[in-house]
């Protein structure tokens, strides 16, 4: 009987043990990073958050700028008002997986955030709605009312995200290549950038790079100052490529790469190759891309950037006040106790002093208006940013399609490449789209 | 001795238990969740809805899938061939008593224990890169300026470059598996072949190959399960956005399941889980093939 006893005691011990290796506890994170409070007397301040502490699940590497930003600024933000939180540096790719699952699974988290469609769109059922909030703290007289008009608008009619880290995707160039080959003006239309094309290649630099990454972009943002961003959606979702603006687009693009206005490398240029070796390198004058360029390349770049946007092209339907330009997001759980307390967080974040500190370290436009000094290397992104009107998505609608877009950016790099016309590419999309 | 059934039961039910919860049960559920239309992988089962077996309908009609089963096939087959030869090789030349063997082991093994991202990153930037790349500076110093002027990364050589990288990093660890098969072979076969007049080459194709039969079976089996699960270095080869060259089941299944690139795109868990039972279909021929041609159960030694 007590042999018995003892195996079964021994039995339970295993199987509690098995268990409890497959359970996680809180804040377990290995990157989680847990600002303390340091002062015993703001103890009393800390009960206001219901749920114990603060949970925050960001985007970012705790290594980068932002993250080292975002990192000054919860420190000094519990230091403040002795809120404790417990700030987890997923990734990018961390978030992207891991954030649906562990809400369906009751984790407690009070904010995150991820890219303004990401947040508003796949994510839409756990946000918490914010107009009371940025109501009462009178948040949007200092925020950018062109982004808090965005997140409204793909929040569907009310406030889900607050917006920071604003970018805008435009064409990213080195001033001092411009300045050689006698190009004065930034070119806003397309007559006006193969004219800057030929003067830039007669001075012996390659007018245009781009790498595997972005390459669809290009697509996306001359079909859409073609025929508008949701024309675009509608062929690359519903196969139309018999469209006339395909054909169009195709052969503005031919016309680029037979005269010799892209990178010879553009065809195998795999991310961040052309960015790095040929842009930042000085050797490339021109790369569509977002306002995060200048920041990823700024150990290597050395001159001073300048910034257009995508021209406007003869009897298109778009301007040059149209490009995807957006933010990160913060959002709050909806199942959030602590919903005024992420909130303050998030205005400590956003706002004054820590805004100005991401701004600076992450060579960022601020979020905050009253920040009205940017970096000097986001000066000339300044007037593009205020000038945008209508907003795209990514890629201006041209990676809307998941099955389409790699077929897009195989024919499209060798249309940019040269060893495919106009012609060709037409025929090979609309194959691709039966 | 006494059997007691009781506590064999006892005994084996929590490692049963922990199989059922970890291993049965997904797959049960990813097998439910292809006949399903469901948006986010974690969805509660009351937001399903019944598609029946249109998942794999849509699969079978999706280019870009086909595609992506060609480059794993690809990838299986001549990548597979070429592993296996080159560590099969290295393995016999290893075992065959050469100086310095932990040494060349130690060479040939060195990319198991680098980061695959280290790898490809060596690959992309170093070896392949048109402007300072490795292949063309050794080209162009030796005047063969055709091949100096391939970009080894364009659409057309994409996958065999990634091919050709990955396999670099694998032959290390089958030739392993390999060499440890030759050495549990007993010297005394080769030491009677080589009296009664077998050169090396007839003792390695009567005496090792037969008697590495059950290695072969393993290497196949480790390198077909490798190869479906092919995704890292797909990623790595094709950043932010997939494309047709590197394309794999798994990577177009991560695209379904959590969207793709930086776009907002349509995401459905009921096809990703129909590529789980379709790759797991695949490694199931692949081994049950594998046991039919390569029976080594009536050799003992």
């Amino acid at each position: 009987m007590k042999k018995k006893l003892f195996c079964a005691a021994l039995l339970a011990s295993f199987t509690a043990i098995m268990m409890t290796g497959c359970g996680q506890s809180s804040g377990a994170d290995s990157s989680s990073t847990e600002q303390q409070s340091q002062d015993d007397t703001k103890d009393e301040t800390a009960s206001t958050t219901e749920g114990g502490k603060l949970v925050y699940w960001s985007m970012w590497e705790a290594t980068e700028p932002q993250g080292q930003a975002i990192s000054q600024a919860v420190e000094a933000f519990t230091a403040d008002t002795g809120i404790e939180v417990d700030l987890q540096f997923k990734g990018r790719t961390g978030i992207r997986e891991g954030l649906s699952p562990a809400l369906d699974a009751g984790t407690a988290i009070d904010l995150f955030d991820e890219d303004i469609d990401r947040v508003n769109t796949t994510w839409s059922t756990y946000l918490m709605d914010l107009e009371e909030l940025v109501k009462s703290s009178d948040y949007e007289s200092t925020a950018s009312q062109g982004l808090i008009a965005a997140c409204r608008e793909v929040g569907g009619g009310t406030l889900k995200s607050i917006p920071y880290q604003p970018n805008v995707f435009a064409f990213f160039y080195n001033t001092e290549i411009f300045e050689e080959a006698g190009v004065t003006k930034a070119p806003a239309t397309w007559a006006e950038l193969l004219d800057a094309c030929e003067k830039i290649k007669a001075a012996g630099y390659t007018p245009i790079t781009c790498d595997d990454a972005y390459i669809t972009s290009m697509f996306g943002y001359h079909m859409s100052r073609l025929i508008g961003e949701p024309a675009v959606e509608t062929i690359v979702k519903e196969g139309k490529w018999d469209d006339p603006a395909v054909k169009k687009t195709a052969e503005d693009y031919a016309e680029l790469a037979s005269k010799g206005y892209f990178s010879e490398t553009i065809e195998g240029n795999v991310w961040p190759a052309g960015q790095n070796s040929e842009l930042a390198l000085g050797t490339a004058a021109m790369y569509l891309n977002g306002s995060w360029l200048p920041n990823e390349v700024k150990d290597i770049a050395t001159f001073k950037w300048g910034c257009f946007s995508y021209p406007a092209l003869e009897g298109g339907v778009d301007g040059i006040d149209a490009a995807n330009y957006g933010a990160q997001v913060f959002a709050i759980n909806k199942d959030s106790k602590n919903a005024e307390s992420a909130f303050q967080l998030i205005e400590y974040i956003t706002k004054g002093e820590y805004d100005k500190v991401l701004s600076e370290l992450s060579v960022g436009i601020p979020s905050d208006t009253r920040n009205t000094q940017w970096p000097e290397m986001m000066e000339s992104v300044k007037p593009v940013m205020e000038s945008m009107k209508v907003r795209y998505p990514w890629a201006a609608g041209a990676e809307a399609n998941a099955d389409l877009t790699p077929i897009i950016k195989e024919n499209f790099l060798k249309l940019c490449g040269n060893t495919m016309t106009a012609q060709e590419f037409v025929d090979a999309m609309i194959s691709a789209g039966k | 001795m006494k059997k007691n059934k009781t506590m064999i039961v006892a005994f084996t039910a929590p490692a049963v238990l922990m199989f059922m919860i970890v291993f049965l049960y997904p797959i049960c559920r990813t097998f439910a969740m292809s006949f399903f239309k469901i948006e986010g992988v974690t969805d509660n089962v009351s937001k399903w809805s019944f598609v029946g077996i249109s998942n794999f309908i849509r699969l079978f009609q999706t280019k870009l899938f086909l595609t992506s089963m060609w480059n794993m096939f690809r990838i299986w087959l001549i990548g597979g061939i070429l592993v296996m030869c080159l560590a099969l090789l290295f393995a016999v030349i290893i075992t065959s008593g050469i100086r310095f063997k932990s040494f060349f082991r130690a060479v040939i093994y060195m990319p198991n224990i680098v980061s695959a991202v280290a790898l490809a990153t060596m690959w992309l930037q170093y070896v392949y890169s048109p402007k300072f790349g490795l292949l063309k500076s050794l080209f162009t110093t030796l005047h063969m300026d055709k091949l100096a002027k391939i970009q080894y990364l364009d659409t057309t050589n994409k996958f065999w470059a990634l091919l050709f990288a990955y396999c670099f990093g694998m032959v290390g660890y089958h030739m392993l598996i390999f060499a440890s098969g030759i050495e549990r072979i007993g010297a005394e076969y080769y030491e009677a072949a080589t009296l009664d007049g077998a050169n090396k080459v007839r003792q390695f194709y009567f005496i090792t190959l037969p008697l590495l039969k059950g290695v072969i079976k393993t290497n196949i089996t480790m390198w077909s399960v490798s190869s479906v699960a092919f995704f890292v270095w797909s990623q790595l080869f094709s950043t932010v956005t997939a494309d047709t060259a590197t394309i794999t089941p798994m990577v177009y299944m991560y695209l379904q399941i959590f969207g793709a690139g930086n776009s907002v795109t349509e995401r459905n868990a009921g096809l990703g889980a129909a590529i789980g039972v379709l790759l797991s279909i695949c490694v199931v021929i692949i081994f049950w093939v594998c046991n039919l041609a390569l029976k080594d159960d009536d050799i003992e030694f």
